[in-house]
């Protein structure tokens, strides 16, 4: 009985996976649009955490299932959460009154600096060798194999980024502590 | 197989009923993707129908034995033994008055109850329910839990800042300090069993705690020096994850009218209070996953007691004591909360960190034990008498915000 | 050294204590679940005054004379007495209409210490809600009258005290009554005597003849 369900779950799973790929990937581009054109900085915040929701689940349909994971605890989890404390304790007023040297102009710098940036990625990325030779099967990467290489080859790059961490903790820490005076 | 002939194997009664409707309706024509959504469907459903039943239970039953503790009768009145009361609670809860606060974020206040049920209701997909019985089986399933349980934090903060209250605002971020602080020591601790273990994923944990010692005695990780202290590092990071008492401070009617919560009502403030019960079941349900054995029986000849009944047993017996914790304690204040987390629980549980490397590198044996049981229990005496020391009376230091 | 987190244990284990406690000791669960468990009364509770008759008719048996002392005692001024008139008019000591209305009363008990007639006295009787705000919370006489039996068992020492009272006042009276009659057949006897004193030989032919 097991086997006969696994196999249904195998033959449902190659149909829907584009879809899986593709809805994400448009609510995470409408998500961050809407983080850098809403007015409110609380609901910008919230659109970006959206956005980082969507990335999450765009690693998992792609099948980086320990990445997307990781994002979802670090990025939603943490930095979203120091996002939102910021604003919380500075409380910003209300940004109408700031005026850009560029207000004038409009949309249009913010366009035509898109399209470039969109028609120069397109350009590298078409002329690469990666999108002429064909894809490789992609790589099974159970999380005993991560933790493997983390730990193996790539265990320098893990102690910079660790003591990396550690002192902007402390930094933190030292800044926010009082100075003790007796 | 006889389509029409319910299967007798009363042990694995879950999986066969499932699969024996499925091939009902695949013998009448069931097209196979409509079978898995299907399938998908009748798991789902089980799985939330099971946890809102036990909702309403506990509801219940928490009123009543806080009662008993307290030399008084619960909730007796409606049904037998006062079991019915969580209808009448739903009734009135549903026909509650809606009050939205005119200056509030309407969007974001809307939305905070559903941004907390659904990651409370999203976690009890990896948990090992019986044998074979994982609704999905994830190879990550530990991380899954956690980041998935980071999206409540999200919803605690919407809570507080849509509702345009200060004492909303102010609950809110006690609750994800509170929160965010006690997610280390959880975390840690999760870690420590799987690095023990060797895997992420919670079928492999619970099958790992399957053997049986002296041929009699579990083997279950709690039963160890650096299990037990990092399962009770984790029972009480999953109190303070839960906002239960002793560290209901976000919630507390005499500290902050009732903090991130003051301005919901009705329907909204159910969704909150369920989502705080799921939540603290699929806490119970992990750590009786990582720690208790999970579906493993305690002793060899129980087996024939199906294995979900197992399960459902140690989580209700772990809900039970925190019901318990919470008659017994009083209430924590926020830097007696954060002191805890942050100078104690946390090099506890590196110490269990570092008790269940040695306890694994020393050869699993007796003097493992032995150097597991030192290393945990030194720094606890120690950090233990460091903050319950009593301090000599000098000049208080007076702390002012700026 | 203590070991620290024994407090938390120890209190647990009290809390649990409770806990088994609570289903075997009897004595632990002090809740009255009402309504099926009434509280028991002090005797000395009141709730609102009762007009006492003695024996089996209220109308007859009933102790008020109409004097309308509790009704000008009354601080709330909760009672109103009309006195009874007879067929020709004349007043007669017995009211008419007793209204007291227990939405004003306060239970002061000024109405029972001024009556001269031990007539009017504290019930104790609390499940008095109505349904309607003002015409079922004004008792009248018909549903003030009480027996004797009835306040003899929610108040025993005080109907004893009552009753023993009036019994007592009963046999003076009765006593002044009785020894008026003894002193007033005593004077009868002595005039009579004096008469025959002062004309014995009319008496005499009388007796000889």
């Amino acid at each position: 009985m097991n086997e006969f369900l696994q196999r249904l779950n195998a033959l449902s799973w190659d149909a829907c996976s584009q879809w899986l790929v593709l809805i994400p990937s448009g609510v995470m581009l409408l998500a961050a649009a809407a983080a850098a054109a809403l007015r409110n900085l609380i609901h910008a915040a919230l659109c970006l955490t959206l956005s980082f929701i969507a990335l999450g689940i765009v690693f998992i349909a792609l099948g980086a299932e320990f990445v997307g994971l990781v994002q979802l605890l670090v990025y939603v989890g943490a930095v979203a959460m120091l996002i939102v404390f910021a604003i919380l304790l500075t409380r910003p007023s209300d940004l109408a009154g700031a005026k850009s040297p560029f207000a004038g102009l409009g949309p249009v710098g913010g366009i035509l600096t898109g399209a470039g940036l969109l028609v120069a990625l397109l350009a590298f990325i078409f002329s690469s060798p990666v999108a002429k030779t064909a894809l490789p099967p992609a790589p099974v990467a159970p999380v005993a194999k991560i933790g493997e290489l983390l730990m193996g080859s790539y265990i320098v790059p893990l102690q910079v980024v660790g003591v990396l961490l550690t002192a902007a903790l402390i930094g933190a820490a030292v800044l926010a502590m009082e100075d003790k005076q007796p | 197989m006889n389509f029409f002939a319910l299967p007798v194997h009363f042990v694995q009664a879950p999986n066969e009923l499932k699969a024996w409707f499925l091939s009902l309706l695949a013998s009448f024509g069931v097209p196979a993707w409509l079978l898995v959504v299907i399938s998908a469907v009748l798991v789902i459903g089980t799985i939330i129908g099971v946890f809102l039943v036990l909702f309403a239970l506990t509801s219940v039953l928490e009123r009543k034995i806080l009662a008993r503790v307290q030399n008084r009768y619960g909730p007796n009145r409606v049904g037998p033994c006062g079991l019915f009361q969580p209808v009448a609670d739903g009734i009135k809860m549903i026909t509650k008055e809606d009050l939205v606060p005119r200056s509030a974020d309407k969007i974001v206040h809307f939305l905070a109850p559903v941004v907390m049920m659904v990651p409370a209701l999203m976690v009890l997909a990896i948990l090992p329910y019986g044998r074979d019985m994982v609704p999905a089986e994830l190879d990550a399933g530990i991380l899954y839990f956690f980041a998935v349980g980071a999206g409540t934090e999200v919803a605690v903060f919407m809570a507080g800042w849509g509702s345009n209250n200060k004492y909303s605002v102010l609950g809110a971020m006690r609750a994800i300090a509170q929160m965010v602080s006690y997610e280390l020591p959880l975390i840690i601790s999760a870690v420590v069993v799987a690095m023990v273990t060797g895997s992420l994923a919670p079928s492999a944990i619970v099958t790992a705690q399957g053997d049986f010692a002296f041929g009699f005695f579990p083997g279950w990780y709690v039963f160890t020096p650096w299990g037990f202290v990092a399962c009770l590092l984790f029972y009480i990071a999953a109190l303070a994850e839960s906002n239960r008492c002793p560290f209901d401070l976000p919630e507390g009617e005499s500290e902050l009218v009732a903090g991130h919560l003051t301005e919901y009502s009705g329907f909204k403030y159910a969704t909150f209070f369920m989502a705080e019960y799921v939540g603290m079941f699929a806490i119970c349900g992990l750590l009786v996953t990582l720690f208790l054995g999970g579906w493993q029986a305690p002793l060899p000849f129980l087996t024939i007691v199906p294995s979900w009944c197992w399960f459902f047993g140690k989580v209700a017996f772990v809900a039970f004591t925190m019901i318990w914790v919470r008659a017994t304690l009083p209430r924590m204040r926020i830097d007696h909360l954060m002191t805890f987390a942050w100078k104690f629980m946390l090099p506890m549980s590196f110490a269990a960190f570092l008790a269940a490397a040695c306890w694994h590198y020393a050869g699993r044996g007796p003097l493992a034990w032995a150097l597991s049981a030192v290393i945990v229990g030194v720094p606890y005496l120690v950090l233990g008498n460091h903050f319950t020391a009593r301090f000599s009376v000098t000049n208080r230091r007076y702390q002012f915000s700026e | 050294m203590n070991i620290p987190g024994s407090g938390i244990f120890k209190g647990l284990v009290v809390t649990a204590r409770n806990f088994v406690g609570s289903y075997f000791e009897k004595d632990r669960l002090t809740t009255e679940q009402y309504p099926e468990e009434r509280p028991t009364l002090p005797e000395n509770a009141r709730s609102f005054p009762f007009l006492v008759y003695d024996g089996t008719d209220p109308e007859t048996g009933m102790r008020c004379v109409s004097c309308k002392i509790c009704e000008k005692e009354c601080p709330p001024q909760c009672i109103f007495i009309v006195q009874d008139r007879d067929a020709a008019g004349k007043a007669i000591k017995r009211p008419k209409v007793f209204n007291i209305d227990i939405a004003v009363c306060m239970s002061c008990q000024i109405c029972v210490e001024v009556c001269p007639f031990e007539s009017i006295r504290m019930d104790n009787a609390y499940e008095l809600s109505a349904y309607d705000r003002f015409s079922s919370l004004l008792l009248d006489k018909s549903k003030l009258l009480k027996s004797n039996t009835y306040y003899r068992s929610i108040h025993p020492t005080e109907a004893a005290e009552t009753d023993g009272r009036i019994e007592a006042d009963r046999l003076k009276k009765e006593a002044a009554a009785a020894a008026k009659a003894a002193a007033a057949q005593k004077a009868a006897a002595e005039k009579a005597a004096k008469a025959v004193e002062a004309a014995p030989e009319l008496q005499k032919p009388e007796a000889s003849a």
